[in-house]
């Protein structure tokens, strides 16, 4: 009985010690199929059959996580999450920053051309244009050894092979599993591959502990050829038919599997960040604008004034989606924390420093008259400001502040780069889905049009309100 | 009552008010002429403190103002009436003159709009009381920011050119208002280019020229025989007034 407690008491201290309560994060990119792909709304794989495996092994809970695949790196360096896979393969530079486990992959990258290309060996590519995934094993191979083709990086090797079909490119290098899937029937693949290629795993450097329990579970699932197996699996996943036609591609963007709901979630999530943000800005833009009127008027409030001069210089000088980052990967850097939450503050903190600038110009619009009025009738800065400025600024800078707040709501679209899961990040897992980008494109291009109209409406309604309340 | 000791005001380096020396007793009626830029606004500005004067005394009721950090609080007794009127463009008239007596707790928002309406009904503007400054014609605002600052039961007002933005045909309703305070016993100060009304109104005028006072006399006296070169030469130039 005693043993039995003490076991029980040393499993509790060491998950207690363990990163996140009983949870081990596998980092990804989820628009890889077939290594990781969406299926309803659950990221699925060859890649998180694995982790699963890992996790089942350490007896804990696998927590998918999907990020751009150029933040993989950093997410696994700053331990958001305890370990990578999204079919990445060993570079030098890459081992520099994190562990490599040992290959569970070995993956040709292949080279795809239209039916009519004139290229037929991998030698042709030699002078033309080609796509390949941003970071890709594609883009550092060809980079560093065919410095003469013009190389299109895309974010994404759908839209690469979307190039291809368009005919903007003349030929798209990838790995050789879903290239296979990816062929349309007026493409073909070459017959020599570019080069093999393999993947691994990654972990924070020196986390050898999690480096050692993947590689004994990868070393048997290859024992048992169980990772073929589950590639076959996996594979196996397009052999549904491709529906045609506008309607057949519309179903399947929209009902198929209820892709709606990743529209509905990334609406959700998009409004949630928007209004959160604005109610952040306005809070912080009339905390910052009123400091330095304060200091500029009386003197006082001389630190604050400093430090919202210099938030208002910082953020309006540096690109939104580096603020993002910044937030998400320096300051919550370890933290467990909600990513609608992170876009909350984020575009809120940005947000706040146009707002400050709009509310100093409404202040310095206002005739000086009124402030002379004011003091001549005994009222203190305070009550000017409050009673006799403040009323009629906010009325004359309304329509600026409409328009940050517009500008707002499509800025969050660039949550997607940490992955917030917003309108943009939603249509991304769609068109992952669907291998088109049409109808996820247009349908949240429309719901972003018609939030904006809304709010613009709302916005002049108030204007009017104003204005025939003065009259 | 108030009481102008050496006061003096630069802006940067230009000398605009150069040792005012000036007494004003209970119920004085002063206008203050000369030619533009002498510093006669800036001396009105001064005394209710909107601008800082350089070095000097201005002592109300023994009371050194410029020493005195409660600004906000001095100003209470002392009323200003500005050439654009300023009234406060998001509030109707009302609430323009119950304003700052409420907002500083000197009466019950109740006997601020009993004692504004009163005041209203004296110069027959109750019609307009809920109308917006935009509606109003010149006249009526100006009139409007005069009870505005009496609703304040200041000891003394300064008017900054009160009907220089007027129409001709709105004057007469202004002063007429500023003769019923007259002869209710206001000590006013006055800043006017209307030698007329000057003349007429004021019981003491004070000529001021290169930011000091050149002339400082009875009404009837500094007009009929001028003693200063310079107040001959301005009185000329403006000629037959």
């Amino acid at each position: 009985m005693k043993k039995v407690l003490l076991i029980v008491l040393s499993i509790f201290m060491l998950t207690g010690c363990s990163s996140k309560h009983n949870e081990l994060i596998v980092v990804t990119e989820a628009g890889f199929a077939p290594y990781e792909y969406y299926e309803g709304n659950k990221i699925v794989g060859v890649d998180i059959d694995i982790a699963k495996k890992v996790a089942d092994y350490l007896g804990k809970k696998l927590v998918v996580k999907d990020v751009a695949f150029d933040s993989i790196i950093s997410e696994v360096k700053t331990g958001k999450g305890d370990f990578g896979a999204a079919g990445i393969s060993y570079t030098e530079e890459r081992s520099k920053e994190v562990d490599f486990t040992i290959n569970y992959i070995d993956s040709k990258q292949v080279v795809i051309v239209n039916n009519n290309s004139d290229i037929y060996n991998t030698e042709g590519i030699n002078n033309k244009k080609i796509a390949v995934q941003l970071g890709s094993v594609a883009d550092t191979y060809l980079t560093e050894n065919y410095k003469d083709v013009e190389l299109i990086r895309e974010k994404k090797f759908l839209a690469a092979i979307e190039d291809l079909k368009d005919n903007k490119v003349d030929a798209v290098v990838m790995d050789e599993i879903p290239a296979s899937k990816l062929i349309t029937d007026n493409m073909r693949i070459l017959p020599n591959e570019l080069l093999t290629d393999s993947y691994g795993m990654i972990v924070k450097k020196g986390n050898t502990e999690l480096l050692e329990t993947i590689n004994k579970v990868i070393n048997d699932l290859k024992n048992n050829n169980e990772i073929d197996e589950f590639l076959l699996n996996h594979m196996g996943i397009k052999s549904k038919k491709e529906s045609s036609g506008i309607l057949g591609k519309f179903y399947d963007s929209v009902i198929y599997n209820a892709r709606y709901k990743y529209i509905l979630e990334g609406l959700k999530n998009t409004l949630l960040i928007a209004l959160g943000a604005v109610l952040i800005g306005i809070l912080l833009g009339t905390i910052s604008a009123i400091s330095n009127n304060i200091y500029e008027n009386t003197g006082k409030l001389k630190i604050l004034h400093l430090i919202s001069k210099a938030y208002v210089t910082v953020i309006r000088g540096t690109p939104s989606t580096l603020q993002l980052m910044i937030i998400y990967y320096v300051i919550f850097r370890s933290m467990d924390i909600n990513m609608v939450l992170v876009g909350i503050m984020a575009f809120g903190i940005n947000s706040g420093a146009y707002v400050s600038e709009i509310i100093r110009a409404g202040i310095s619009s206002i005739d000086k008259g009124q402030w002379e009025a004011g003091y001549a009738l005994g009222l203190k800065y305070s009550q000017v400001m409050k009673k006799i400025i403040l009323p009629q600024s906010i009325r004359n800078i309304l329509p600026a502040l409409g328009n940050e707040f517009i500008t707002l709501v499509k800025e969050t679209s660039i949550g997607a780069y940490i992955g917030i899961i917003e309108l943009t990040k939603a249509s991304d897992i769609i068109a992952s889905r669907t291998y088109d980008y049409f109808f996820p494109l247009m349908i949240i291009a429309l719901i972003y049009l018609v939030i904006t109209v809304i709010l613009s409406k709302l916005i002049n309604v108030l204007e009017r309100r104003l204005n025939n309340a003065r009259n | 009552m108030l009481e102008i000791k050496n006061l003096t005001k630069k802006f940067d380096n230009k000398v605009v008010l150069n040792g005012i020396n000036l007494n004003v007793n209970k119920g004085d009626v002063i206008g203050i002429i000369g030619p533009s830029g002498c510093g006669k606004s800036t001396l009105l500005r001064c005394i209710n403190l909107i601008e800082i004067p350089t070095s000097g005394e201005i002592v109300l009721d023994g009371d050194n103002l410029v020493d005195n950090k409660k600004h906000n609080i001095t100003r209470r007794k002392i009323g200003m009436v500005f050439q654009q009127f300023n009234l406060f463009n998001h509030l109707n008239v009302l609430e323009n003159i119950i304003l700052s007596p409420v907002a500083l707790k000197l009466m019950s928002k109740d006997e601020a709009i009993r004692r504004a309406t009163e005041l209203l009904k004296k110069i027959d503007l109750e019609d307009i009381m809920y109308s917006y400054p935009n509606r109003l014609s010149g006249g009526q605002k100006q009139r409007v920011a005069i009870i505005r600052t009496l609703i304040m039961n200041p000891e003394i007002i300064l008017f900054d050119e009160p009907t220089s933005a007027l129409d001709p045909e709105m004057i007469g309703e202004v002063t007429n208002l500023m003769r019923k305070l007259r002869d209710n016993g206001m000590t006013m100060l006055v800043v006017s280019h209307e030698m007329n009304f000057v003349k007429s109104f004021c019981n003491r005028v004070i000529f001021l020229s290169d930011g000091i006072i050149k002339e400082d006399r009875s009404s009837k006296e500094l007009f009929e025989n001028p003693k200063d070169d310079k107040l001959k030469t301005f009185l000329s130039k403006i000629g037959n007034y």
